[in-house]
Order: structure tokens, then sequence, then C-alpha cells
């Protein structure tokens, strides 16, 4: 809860959270910078990635109870159906290659960065799997 | 002379309040619970079939005035991470000697975490797994490991991305969650309770380890032997965003202008 509206949630974005965003943005093109609205309780991640052949829009929501629950990543860019895609172009991103000892969201460990990564790891999967049928990650277990 | 603040009247959380109560170090309990006594707690839980409808709250602190008249008792019906009632519930924190948690969701235990380390507060939390094979308690202080480095070095996952999924309720047979959806049975809920409220008393000696997680049964894969205990010492990582990270200095409205000229910063990249 808070991540906007308590203490402990706003210092959570500028100890961690926004000094990375700040740092992923240096140098790179505008058009991939990370950019970043309120909306609500909710902070929103506006970015563009370019994992293979395309380049996609996407956004990150950090929800009011960010870090504890991961970040919600959804393609603005129209995708075909595939594997691993929820309602709403809401990438599965928690739980895809995956098992039960190895860890998936940790709020002690990743930041909203890592969400920007895993977002363009799905990408290159998805790319993968457009042109060949196959996702080349396993399974969640 | 001590005062207990604990989240959670379930059916483990009321065997832990009810055995730690027992002890005449406590006189007084802060007890959070937001849930309402439903039908399928019944055969879990101390309370009679004729209580449900009724606040778990309400209900556990006339089971504690019946045996400890003298105990003075504060009822929370409101959910922990609820923003509306934070300054109550952060002043009952700052006002008590030991936390316990027995809630049943990340969420929760990240923000009774939160709230303990923020008024260097001890506290303990048990879990009974999924199909009562065994469970864990951890014993928290705030020079030591926060819950995220537990959660981390154990490797556990948080809450998924998959949508509308409910929390764990170790209670409820038919929960949704794939991984608690075998419900524990009330021996094995008891018993990690139990160890549970054991550590609580003793939360204020010291001890060399953070985390036990006690086997009730052999499961083939998982535990080789039943009543096996597994002590861990899980170190406070440096690392840790959660516990670990410079902290901001600024307060107040210096904090909300640091916070706000960032965001400008970042909205016109």
């Amino acid at each position: 809860m808070g991540l906007l509206d308590t203490e402990s949630g706003k210092r959570r974005l500028l100890s961690v959270d926004l000094p990375v965003i700040e740092k992923y943005n240096e140098g790179r093109d505008l058009e991939f910078r990370i950019r970043i609205q309120k909306v609500g309780s909710t902070l929103v991640l506006c970015y563009n990635l370019k994992p293979g052949h395309n380049v996609y829009s996407i956004e990150t929501r950090l929800l009011s109870s960010y870090p504890t629950v991961p970040p919600e990543t959804r393609i603005q860019t129209l995708l075909k159906h595939c594997p691993h895609l929820l309602e709403g172009q809401t990438l599965c991103l928690w739980r895809q290659g995956s098992t039960r000892t190895s860890n998936r969201w940790d709020p002690a460990k990743f930041t909203c960065i890592f969400a920007v990564q895993a977002a363009w790891r799905w990408l290159a999967c998805y790319e993968i799997w457009h042109d060949t049928g196959e996702w080349p990650l396993p399974e969640a277990k | 002379m001590a005062h207990l603040f604990q989240v959670g009247a379930g059916s483990g959380g009321i065997v832990v309040l009810d055995l730690v109560c027992r002890d005449p170090k406590i006189t007084r309990i802060t007890l959070v619970e937001p849930d309402v006594y439903e039908a399928h707690n019944v055969h879990r839980h101390l309370f009679p079939a004729s209580a449900v409808g009724r606040k778990k709250v309400e209900l556990a602190a006339e089971w504690l005035r019946e045996r400890r008249p003298d105990l003075q008792i504060d009822g929370l019906c409101v959910d922990l991470t609820d923003p509306a009632h934070q300054t109550r519930i952060n002043a009952a924190v700052a006002a008590c000697d030991l936390g316990v948690c027995a809630a049943d969701n990340e969420e929760a235990k990240f923000h009774f975490d939160r709230l303990m380390r923020a008024n260097v507060k001890p506290w303990t939390l048990g879990e009974v797994l999924s199909g009562g094979i065994g469970g864990w308690v951890h014993r928290f202080a705030s020079d030591g490991p926060c819950y995220g480095c537990v959660a981390s070095y154990l490797k556990r996952s948080g809450p998924s991305d998959t949508p509308n999924v409910p929390p764990a309720d170790y209670s409820q047979p038919n929960a949704a969650v794939a991984e608690t959806r075998i419900p524990a049975s009330r021996a094995s809920i008891a018993t990690i309770a139990g160890l549970h409220a054991i550590v609580t008393l003793a939360l204020l000696e010291p001890h060399d380890w953070t985390s036990m997680l006690l086997t009730l049964q052999q499961v083939p894969g998982v535990f080789d032997e039943a009543f096996r205990p597994h002590r861990f010492r899980i170190p406070k990582s440096l690392s840790c965003l959660i516990c670990s990270i410079e902290p901001v200095t600024a307060t107040g409205e210096e904090l909300d202008v640091a916070l706000d000229q960032a965001l400008a910063r970042l909205g016109h990249e």
C-alpha cells in the first residue's frame, strides 16, 4: 500500500526506483527513455523497447502496493494472441521460465528496471514465437 | 508487563493469541483482524458454530476476557494495510513491546515488517505449509534481517501477476491459490501455532537463529522425514532494497517537493 501516499512509499521511490530510472535514461535515445506519469495512486512508466525487429510501446505500472506486488506491464502495440499474454495485453512475466526454487518477483532485490528487462526478454521470446511457433523459454512449474 | 500487537486471529492466529496471552507477562494486547467468522472456519477454530457471522476480533476479545479478565484488550476490525487506519495502527505499534504476525498474505507480512522496523520492535511470524506438511516460525529484530531478506533468502514467490488471484487462505478448503489449495489439519495448524507462541514468549531472549522449519509429514521430494526441525541463520542482506537502502532523510513537505521534482523531471524525458 501507499507508494505515493505514505512516507515509506515516497522514500522507496526517491532512494531506489527514480534514481535507477534516471540511470537507465542516461545517454539513451529519446525514443527509448522511460517517461513517468502519475495516474491516481499508480505510477506509470511509458517507454519503447526494440528487442529485435520491431519497436514496441509499453506501459509498466507500479501499483500502490509496489514493491510487495510486482509491476504490471502492458504492451500498447497490438500483438498477435500468443502464450504468456494475459487479458488487456498484460504480460505474464513472473511465472514464465521459473521454478519453485528460483524466485519470480523479489521485492528485496528487484527494482522497476528489472520489470523493463523482463519485458524486453518477453518481447524477444514473442518475436521468436512469431517466426517459429515455439516459445523459447520453459513453462512455469 | 508487556503489550502485544498481533495481526490475524484466523485458525492459527487465535491459537498463538490464546497461548501467548495465558502468560502473565502479557498485560495488554492490540489485535488487528478485519474478518468475520464464517461457516468454513468452524472446524478449525476455537469458536463455536453459533458465532458464525460475528467479527473475529470481538470473538477473540471475549475468549480472552473469559480467561484473563485482567488483560487490557484493544480490537481493531480493520485491514492492516488500509491507508485510512494507518495513524491508529502506527500508534498501537509504537506503544507495543512485541509483535505477532499471523497474516496469510505477503502484502500484509511486508507491511507488518515495515511497521515493526519503523518502531524498532521485535516480532514473530508463523506460517503453516499447504496440506499441513509442516510450518515456519520466524523471529525478527530491528537490527537483523527484514522479512524481505528472509523471503529473498528462502526464494519465496511474491504475489504473482496473474490477475484477480485471491490471497492465500490456509483455513478455506477451496482457496483458489494453487499452492494453498490443500487445507491444513487443525492439528498441524495448532502445532505450528504452539511453536510460534513459544518463540514469541522467548522473543526478548537471545537466539542464534532467525527461522525454523518444522516438518510434520514425510513428503517425497519435499521432506525426507516427519517431525524434523531445521533452523536457519538468515543474515541481513546488505543489498536488500527493503531494509538496507540509503534512507532519504527528507520528511513531510520536503519529501513531497523532492518527489514532485523527480517525477516532473522524468515526466518530460
